[in-house]
């Protein structure tokens, strides 16, 4: 039963080289998440093609899927108008610690402000990469669609997902990189 | 008596909130162990979730309803007014309703077809209250949920999918956290291994000593949406019954702990 499911749902996706079109939910499942009421069933049965590449194969792509679904991930970032990607640090401070915008702290060490988490790698001391325009592309980028550099991660998609605005994106670019940010001339906060 | 009962629980839970502030275990069950220990010397040996029982018991055998009945003819598996254990085999499928049904959504129909509530009466803390009731009476138990009825398995399949199904503004999926990221924090307890850990889906329901709360598998799902922005799905409703099938199976096999004392 279950194979029949994962058969079907892996026809459709792959009729679409994996990419547009990509369906998760059957309409039992569809069925079933009506049955969870009206807020809940517009969110869930809204499901993109991208989520549900994930829901498919659990979060971990196979070779064939992986290309592709990259380069579509890719070509959904956006960049602030004018192009600095780095802002205010003292912004993106508070973007970074609070935990309905950035929450990032609930997940990376580094912050001197909260005692960060480790679902995702330590941050601590991020600025010693330097400002260079790739560094400042990459931390960008990555916070904007972390899946265009690691699929179907847990990190949420600021950018895509519309939880930050590019110039906050950038904020908290500068947060990170900055020299005289916070996050690099001060300890991080530890448990 | 409500009076007296609410007294005791702001005197218990005030202690425990003392407790709250002692220096924390790095790991979550031993952490909670002591915080038991430590609620247990000062209240003389009773705890919050105790006095839940306590009035869930009342609730269940009280005359009351539009049918002035109690719940002591609630059939929840093993047959009518026998409870030993049957949290242990819920969600399952019941032949009156047609219907897989777990422990909150039994009630619930009980209160429904014995006493003759009307689904918009019914109050979802005295459902609580009953669920520890029951739960008390399934403690040290074995957790044996396996899906046999075809009911079961498609539900059980459904609840699967639906545990790895990622949708919202924040991709959010059960799997996303629970599956990927076992062990690891983000905030104050690392994620629990829901398929690897047996003892993770068999102690539900829980009292939370951290936040006072009273809550069965469903509070704990609707968290888990709401912690990541996303509307859970309603009380009762089949999406949770689906998703504690799934879980409770996992924990085949666990002795119970019941209520649960967590957090």
């Amino acid at each position: 039963m279950r194979r029949s499911y994962l058969i079907s749902a892996l026809l459709l996706v792959g009729l679409a080289s994996g990419q547009p079109g990509a369906t998760y939910i059957t309409p039992e499942l569809q069925r079933l998440i009506q049955a969870g009421g009206q807020n809940y069933a517009n969110v869930l049965l809204k499901q993109a093609p991208d989520q549900a590449l994930c829901s498919i194969h659990r979060n971990r792509l196979p070779p064939e899927v992986l290309g592709p679904f990259i380069e579509e991930q890719r070509r959904l970032i956006k960049y602030p108008e004018g192009g600095r990607l780095m802002g205010d640090w003292k912004r993106g401070e508070a973007i970074y610690n609070t935990l309905a915008r950035g929450n990032c702290f609930s997940c990376h060490a580094g912050s001197p402000l909260n005692i960060g988490g480790n679902v995702g790698p330590s941050l601590e001391k991020y600025g010693q990469r330097g400002t260079s325009e790739a560094v400042q592309r990459y931390t960008y980028e990555v916070i904007y669609n972390p899946w265009a550099y690691f699929p179907c991660t847990v990190m949420y998609r600021f950018g895509h997902g519309g939880l930050l605005k590019p110039e906050e994106i950038a904020d908290v670019v500068a947060y990170l990189l900055d020299p005289s940010s916070d996050f690099n001339t001060k300890p991080a906060l530890r448990r | 008596m409500g009076r007296f009962l609410g007294l005791l629980v702001a005197l218990v839970l005030g202690l425990g909130a003392l407790g709250v502030l002692a220096q924390e275990e790095d790991d979550p069950v031993k952490e909670a162990e002591k915080q038991k220990q430590q609620l247990l010397e000062q209240s003389g040996g009773i705890l919050p979730s105790d006095l839940y029982v306590q009035q869930g018991e009342e609730l269940f055998k009280a005359k009351r309803g539009p049918k002035q009945a109690s719940l002591e003819a609630c059939d929840f598996g093993r047959g009518p007014g026998r409870l030993e254990g049957v949290v242990g085999r819920l969600p399952r499928y019941f032949f009156d309703t047609r219907r897989v049904e777990d422990l909150d959504s039994r009630i619930r129909t009980c209160m429904i077809r014995l006493q003759g509530f009307r689904p918009e009466e019914i109050r979802r803390s005295e459902v609580v209250a009953i669920a520890f009731y029951i739960a008390s009476l399934s403690n040290e138990k074995t957790m044996y949920v396996r899906p046999l009825l075809p009911q079961e398995k498609q539900l059980y399949e459904l609840g699967e999918r639906l545990f790895y199904l990622r949708a919202g503004p924040r991709d959010m999926g059960c799997a996303s956290c629970h599956v990927t990221y076992v062990g690891r924090r983000a905030g104050v307890l690392p994620y629990s291994d829901l398929l690897g850990d047996k003892r993770v889906a068999s102690h539900w329901p829980a009292f939370r000593y951290s936040n006072d709360q009273a809550w069965t598998m469903a509070d704990r799902i609707r968290a888990c949406y709401a912690n990541l922005g996303m509307p859970a799905p309603d009380f009762y409703s089949e999406p949770i019954i689906a998703l504690t099938l799934f879980m409770n199976a996992q924990a085949r096999g666990a002795r119970m702990d019941l209520p649960g004392f967590i957090r």
